[in-house]
């Protein structure tokens, strides 16, 4: 008797410890949000006027909304986004599933020389072959074809990619976008951890590796493509680097953002300290994560009930 | 007869296999390789942009003498750059690990905390983290909320002082403290990435542990950790590539205001001379995770 309650003294002392640890780092995660929430919508004169840090006196709303949408070009910035980034990131999560499969499911040779390769992806970073790639794509060439074309017929064949979507859906078209190697990872992990019974038995009744792949593997990975289609999305939403590089007008909202001081200041707001500035920088930090802030409302169940299934093996 | 037949069938699948990952070996030589090798020759080059496309004109190493013997600020920026990813990483790895672990939890409310703690994973975006530190206060360069833990009560520099340890360490503890924010946002994915880890590790075992009479901490030691090893070192690996590839990293910044006005050659020497010190250091961290930690179970 004694000793169980013991016991439970014990018990509840840990649950209350991983309470206090999870609200004080939850603390830390929230407090961004709410200070970008508060300082967008406070009025210029709430910064002057009163200690209240939380909730301010004086609402202002729509005059910095207003800037920060017109600073960033909000409406076409945002169609760049989906138009560039959105649609290769879904290429992406399809053309990487492809790929995981055929590393997970079949014994070939080389294998561990492509493996290699794969980690090599992961490893060694986007920006790191950024400049060749833009060099690359003002004239693009498949592996010398497009150019001895020209050569031998005198036509030039090969296209400027800069400034068209195709920059940014070839890399994905072939599985070796923005951080692919990861997507290809997960992927693989997975596929691997499904019982392969059921393929097998596909494969005995005659249907093609493509059929199998599709109507047998596809459907029984749900999970894993709600881990990598967020995945995915994010890093894209996120991207400037490889926008500001392939692209010269239409830039996507995060370039517009990663620039808006620079917009700004042509507005004739200058420094970052003056409380309507950053009213306005918080508002458009606010507009640029709130579509992705919805889309995780939506998902957000699904995505951590996936994370419980994806299972990495260690 | 029956075993030629499966031979027959693994030949046909091994070509099926080439099949499905064809289009990624087209990418990778495209798209990767070949960049990568042009990378590194640029980083040898001098860079003139025409409008034939670009020339390039092999000068030895004259980019990376230049970085290393005349630019005035290179080789400071990339001190300070390594070493705040030197302490970065491990910090990154245990609060990760740590909240992973207390995320897999089962408690009331696991699933709010799941969802708040994914936060991080969802804005993981520099620029919006950048535009924070820029709007707050300036000389902690960090958000309120350390501002308000150090500054109010007292300073950081006071208390390590008071415990008697060097300056140079004080220092790093204070800078810690202040980026406590900078870091705990870092740890989004690698939370997820420990999750996914975590589950993969069968119930079974812990059954068996439990029989033996192993206690908490036991089973932490012994199943868990070296259970975790090849996610550790995954998460290892990505946290290096996203630091690296972060804006808020001094080197990388220059190196993109220099990419952006058209030096390509010294921009290619000053990314390739900070990812093979990048990358050594990351040598460094798994082995010492290797020899240090799983030597014990091996």
């Amino acid at each position: 008797m004694k000793k169980r309650m013991k016991w439970n003294v014990k018990k509840s002392v840990i649950t209350v410890l991983r309470l206090l640890i999870l609200l004080a780092i939850g603390y830390i995660i929230i407090y961004p949000l709410l200070y970008m929430i508060v300082t967008s919508l406070k009025s210029r004169e709430a910064f002057y006027a009163s200690a209240r840090v939380w909730i301010p006196n004086m609402l202002d709303p729509i005059y910095s909304f207003a800037t920060a949408i017109q600073a960033t070009d909000y409406w076409n910035s945002l169609r760049s986004t989906f138009l560039f980034e959105i649609v290769a990131a879904f290429i992406e999560v399809v053309s990487c599933s492809v790929a995981a499969y055929g590393f997970a499911r079949f014994k070939f040779k080389g294998k561990g020389i492509f493996m290699a390769g794969l980690f090599l992806t992961i490893l060694i970073p986007e920006n790191m072959i950024i400049i060749p790639r833009m060099v690359n794509y003002s004239r693009m060439d498949f592996l010398g074809i497009l150019g001895g074309i020209e050569s031998l017929a005198g036509i030039d064949l090969r296209p400027n990619l800069i400034g068209t979507p195709w920059a940014f859906y070839l890399p994905s078209l072939f599985a070796i976008g923005l951080r692919s190697g990861i997507l290809i990872f997960i992927y693989i992990q997975f596929f691997k951890s499904l019982p392969s019974e059921l393929e097998e038995a596909a494969w005995v009744d005659g249907a093609g590796p493509i059929r199998t792949f599709i109507s047998i593997a596809l459907p029984s990975s749900g999970v894993v493509f709600v881990t990598v289609i967020v995945f995915a999305v994010i890093w894209h939403w996120n991207d400037t680097i490889l926008a500001s590089m392939y692209l010269k007008k239409d830039y996507p909202l995060a370039v517009m953002l990663d620039r808006i001081i620079t917009t700004l200041a042509s507005y004739g707001y200058y420094g970052t300290k003056r409380p309507e500035v950053i009213s306005i920088l918080m508002a458009s930090c606010l507009l640029f994560i709130l579509p992705v802030l919805v889309l995780y409302m939506i998902l957000q169940r699904w995505f951590i009930e996936s994370i419980d299934h994806v299972g990495i093996k260690g | 007869m029956k075993r030629k037949k499966l031979k027959g069938i693994n030949r046909i699948k091994s070509r099926y296999g080439y099949l499905f990952i064809a289009p990624w070996i087209i990418g990778f030589v495209i798209f990767f390789a070949v960049p990568v090798f042009q990378s590194l020759w640029y980083s040898f080059s001098e860079i003139t942009l025409t409008t034939d496309g670009v020339k390039t004109e092999f000068i030895k190493a004259a980019n990376y003498y230049y970085l290393l013997k005349e630019d005035p600020v290179f080789v400071t920026n990339l001190i300070q750059a390594v070493t705040t990813f030197a302490y970065s990483v491990p910090i990154i790895l245990v609060v990760s690990l740590v909240l992973a672990l207390l995320l897999n939890q089962k408690f009331r409310g696991r699933l709010f905390f799941r969802a708040l703690y994914f936060l991080p994973v969802i804005i993981a975006s520099g620029v919006v983290i950048e535009l924070l530190f820029m709007t707050t206060d300036a000389n902690l360069s960090t958000a309120g909320v350390s501002s308000a833990l150090t500054s109010s009560m007292f300073s950081v520099q006071d208390v390590v002082g008071w415990l008697g340890l060097p300056q140079m360490v004080a220092e790093y503890v204070a800078d810690i403290i202040n980026r406590i924010f900078d870091l705990v946002w870092s740890c989004g994915i690698q939370i997820v990435l420990f999750i996914a880890g975590l589950q993969s590790v069968s119930g079974s075992v812990y059954e068996a542990a439990r029989l033996e009479g192993a206690t908490r901490w036991q089973e932490f030691w012994f199943i868990t950790f070296p259970m975790l090893s090849n996610v550790t070192v995954l998460v290892i690996i990505f946290t290096t590539v996203e630091l690296f590839t972060s804006t808020n990293n001094i080197v990388i910044d220059k190196a993109y205001s220099m990419m952006n006005s058209g030096i390509y050659g010294m921009t290619s020497a000053m990314l390739w001379f900070y990812f093979l010190i990048v990358g050594v250091t990351m040598g460094i961290f798994i082995l010492l995770y290797n020899r240090l930690l799983m030597k014990r179970w091996q």
